[in-house]
């Protein structure tokens, strides 16, 4: 029954004046006078119904005399106004402060009790202000009530003229300053206290919030509204009968309040609406609308007890979602145009034995390739369009592919346990190669990507034309060499961290590729993306690779092998490097890209794609 | 004002005072198990005293007087049964269990009462008497009629107290209403004793309704009047043994047999709810709970 819906995205106040303006409206459009008593009628119940919320919703108080409450109004107008002959506008304001009176009168023997007792002494309250009124028939006329109570008219305009249009708006601007006031008693510091008393009482009553003030001042100012809204009530039908104090007005405004939706004051204002609309539509059936009414109330109790508000909420909700993704759509399809005009390739997906892979992929007609295929592996929290400058250079000539990394890019996030380490990620590019058909390829391995492809060369050297790194040292025994490789820097730190903070953020994207530009801003925005778990897991699990098997492979020389690192690299250890033990490195020793960094192919495209053409070259006329 | 005249009062305050007894330990039986209110308990006697009137009357299906009592009561205790699966059983175990089966059971009534108009008309009808004459003891002289109900409503009182206090069943339901956990843990079927109680709460409120149907005229909505009473009759007694209902319903009969006649039949009411916020408001569990709830 409690149920509160936060408001995401607004306040509500666009739609409450939205609702309002079509009120205003309504008369002007409908003149049929039968519409515009109904919705008279709807919103007092909606003021009744709204002000019972206060006590019953938010304050957790079965109060039960509430009706009797607005019956109170009701008969207070008429007594003032017809016995004693005071203004019909005074009466009806009075009428709040003497409701108010007797909910005190109702709070005092409440304010001790608990639960079902509170519903017992309410209902037994209106019961002995029933048996007082038909007792009293000099004062209250009794069992047949009092009639021709005043109408309402205002420097001599009848309300009731022109389609009773007048008590119309009277009753809306009644509606909107009931709504108005439980709006600000509920938004307030004690209304917070009258929710807190409902839902943690010994804890509000703890940090010193009255009970029984609370109470007090809860149910009167739940009688305010209601007070007046009788006193209103009386004046438009111009009756006061004691029938209202019958389980029958009970249940039926008790419908709207849970119906609705308790604890929301909107909900039972559109439950009023609701709830008089459908039982007009059903005033033929007699008896039938009773029970149909009764069946209705239940099955909202039993199956959604959340009520109408619920149902808007959930709508808005529904709304919301589907919005969000209409929007995420347009922007995944612009990203996805956007990066393909970068690479000027079209981009797919793979499914591989890690998950949906991102592959970009260009070349020449089939057959008029001068050349084997080049596999291009960007490197750690990287993208494939690190490589755009390749893509534009070789696509003419040769086949170039490239993919994002599982938990990289576009690509899906991997289980980290299983995807996030280099055998994994060699295990993509086979499953790329082989998706794309692409046979014997050079291969090109970025920093992390330097691993992963002298992981897939050394699977089975004979396959693939050629092999370059870039970036990265080449490793014996894991950790020791990690240190030798690499000068000591945050940046291998860095590395293997799952989570950054900006500063990390832009220190690391701006020494692994370059410092924030525009050209260089897209790689900046991949480091977000990037799943960070794929580092902490890929450094984590740097032992599952077979290291020796790497090295062997470069001491025999079974494959054409270039090293193309930056000459200003920050990170690698360049003696290191230049130290190791290769059987048949291009020009005989590592081939520095000058004033290359990091990504000298990033930074430095035209000598780094000269200087890798050249090596392709050599290659396979070496081989051939 | 003589003697017999107080004792004449006296014995109409008796007779109300047994139909009490009767509605409020069927009340008591289901506010002590399932902690809830039953607000349909009053639309339960219309129903009773309905079923009751089409079993048993001559114009109907005219089965006499016993057999159609059994029938209604018997009917009543499965209609009591289902109304429990339907309207109270989805909210066990909530927190908002004694808000909802207000609304429920009340909706529930208005199904009721309005079913009895479509099939048996607004129309008032009256049940036969339960028997003819006059008895006299002493120097009050009570219709046959009045002592017929008075010895019943004795016997089936006494009934439910050997149900309560001695056969398993009854004990069982005792049970649940003290600790309804630790009588899961002992194994007790908890959901079918609370169907159980809330039959048996019906069927005795269908035979409270004969009774009313044969001292008033039957109406759809006759159960109103004396669902408040039974309603003052628990306030005012407690629920902590079944048997202070009854005492309460003694005194709230003879109070307003004594109030109508010394103030006016308008006033009686006004006394009875004052009398009843005084209790709760100054001995909220009722007059006579020095014990422990124990049904």
């Amino acid at each position: 029954m409690r149920y509160d819906p936060p408001f995401h995205r607004s306040n509500g106040l666009v739609p409450a004046l939205i609702a309002l303006a079509a009120l205003i409206l309504f008369p002007l459009v409908f003149e049929a006078s039968y519409l515009r008593h109904l919705m008279i009628l709807a919103f007092v119940f909606a003021v009744v119904a709204a002000s019972w919320d206060l006590s019953l919703g938010y304050g957790g108080l079965f109060n039960f005399a509430h009706v009797a409450l607005f019956a109170v109004g009701i008969y207070s107008y008429g007594i003032l106004a017809k016995t004693l002959g005071l203004n019909p506008w005074l009466a009806i304001l009075l009428a709040g402060p003497i409701a108010m009176l007797f909910a005190a009168a109702v709070a005092l023997p409440v304010l001790r009790l608990d639960g079902i007792f509170v519903i017992l002494v309410t209902l037994a309250f209106s019961q002995l202000l029933f048996q007082i009124v038909i007792s009293q028939s000099d004062i209250t006329g009794g069992t047949s009530g009092m009639v021709t109570l005043p109408a309402l008219s205002l420097g001599g305009y009848r309300f009731t003229k022109d389609g009773r249009i007048g008590y119309y708006y009277a009753a809306l601007v009644l509606l909107v300053l009931a709504i108005a006031f439980l709006w600000r008693v509920t938004r307030s510091r004690f209304g917070r206290g009258i929710v807190a008393m409902r839902d943690a009482k010994y804890y509000a009553i703890s940090r010193g919030a009255p009970e029984g003030g609370t109470r007090l001042v809860t149910l009167c100012a739940s009688a305010l509204f209601t007070g007046i809204a009788g006193g209103f009530y009386g004046s438009y039908v111009r009756v006061a009968s004691p029938d209202i104090f019958g389980l029958g007005p009970l249940t039926l405004i008790l419908s709207m309040l849970l119906v609705g939706g308790a604890g929301t004051i909107w909900g039972p204002v559109l439950a009023a609406f609701v709830v008089t609309a459908l039982s007009e539509a059903m005033a033929d059936l007699g008896f039938w609308r009773e029970i149909l009414m009764a069946l209705l109330i239940i099955v909202v109790m039993v199956f959604y007890p959340g009520g109408l508000w619920a149902l808007v909420q959930e709508a808005r909700e529904a709304a919301a979602v589907a919005l969000a993704g209409l929007r995420a759509r347009r922007r995944r399809a612009a990203q996805k145009a956007a990066r393909e005009a970068r690479m000027g390739a079209p981009e797919r997906m793979v499914e591989t034995r890690h998950g949906l892979i991102a592959v970009a992929a260009a070349g020449p007609d089939e057959g008029a390739a001068d050349g084997p295929p080049i596999l291009l592996i960007h490197g750690n929290s990287a993208c494939k369009e690190a490589f755009l400058h390749q893509f534009a250079a070789f696509r003419a000539r040769r086949q170039v592919i490239a993919f994002d990394l599982p938990g990289h890019g576009v690509s899906e996030n991997g289980d980290p346990e299983k995807s996030y380490n280099i055998p994994a990620y060699a295990d993509v590019a086979e499953d790329v190669l082989a998706a794309l058909g692409a046979k014997g390829p050079f291969v090109l391995g970025w920093s992390l990507g330097g691993y992963v492809a002298l992981e897939l060369t050394a699977r089975d050297p004979a396959a693939y034309a050629g092999l370059a790194i870039t970036g990265a040292s080449p490793l014996n025994v894991v950790p020791e060499d990690f240190a030798r490789g690499y000068d000591a820097s945050s940046h291998v730190v860095l590395a293997g961290r799952q989570f950054f903070t900006p500063a990390e953020r832009s220190r690391f994207a701006g020494s692994a590729t370059a410092p924030l530009s525009e050209a260089s801003a897209f790689m900046h925005a991949n480091i977000d993306r990037t799943d960070g778990r794929a580092r902490f897991y890929m450094l984590t699990k740097l032992s599952v690779v077979d290291w020796p098997r790497q090295m062997r492979m470069l001491r025999e020389g079974t494959i054409p092998f270039a090293v193309l690192n930056g000459s200003n690299d920050p990170f690698l250890n360049h003696g290191y490097i230049a130290g190791l033990n290769y059987g048949a490195i291009w020009t005989g020793a590592p081939r520095d890209i000058e004033d290359g960094k990091h990504a000298p192919f990033f930074n430095r495209p035209e000598a780094f794609n000269e200087v890798f053409h050249a090596f392709m070259a050599d290659a396979s006329r070496a081989r051939a | 004002m003589s003697l017999d005249t107080l004792l004449v009062v006296a014995s109409g305050g008796l007779v109300l005072g047994a139909i009490y007894a009767l509605m409020a330990s069927g009340l008591a039986v289901v506010w002590t198990t399932l902690g809830i209110f039953n607000f349909a308990h009053g639309a339960f006697i219309a129903l009773g005293a309905y079923l009751g009137w089409q079993l048993s009357h001559a114009e109907a299906s005219g089965l006499g007087l016993l057999a159609g009592a059994l029938g209604a009561v018997a009917a009543m205790f499965v209609i009591g049964v289902c109304f429990h699966y339907a309207l109270v059983r989805p909210f066990e175990r909530k927190a908002n269990i004694v808000a909802a089966s207000v609304i429920t059971t009340l909706a529930g009534a208005a199904i009721i009462e309005n079913g009895i108009s479509l099939v048996w008309g607004p129309r008032s009808k009256q049940m036969p008497r339960l028997a003819e004459g006059d008895v006299a003891l002493g120097p009050v002289v009570l219709s046959a009629s009045d002592l017929v109900l008075l010895v019943t409503v004795a016997a089936i009182l006494a009934g439910l107290g050997w149900f309560l206090g001695a056969t398993r069943t009854g004990r069982s339901m005792r049970a649940v209403a003290q600790n309804r956990e630790a009588a899961e843990l002992m194994g007790l079927d908890v959901p079918r004793l609370y169907a159980v109680s809330f039959g048996l709460s019906a069927a005795m409120a269908g035979l409270a309704g004969l009774f009313v149907g044969s001292i008033r005229f039957m109406t759809p909505t006759m159960g109103a009047d004396p669902l408040m009473k039974a309603l003052i009759v628990v306030i005012l007694g407690g629920v902590a043994r079944f048997t202070s209902p009854i005492y309460a319903a003694l005194i709230v009969g003879m109070v307003e047999a004594y109030s109508s006649y010394f103030l006016g039949l308008y006033w009686t009411p006004a006394v009875l709810f004052a009398l009843m916020i005084a209790v709760l408001v100054l001995k909220p569990s009722g007059l006579f709970t020095s014990h422990q709830r124990t049904l």
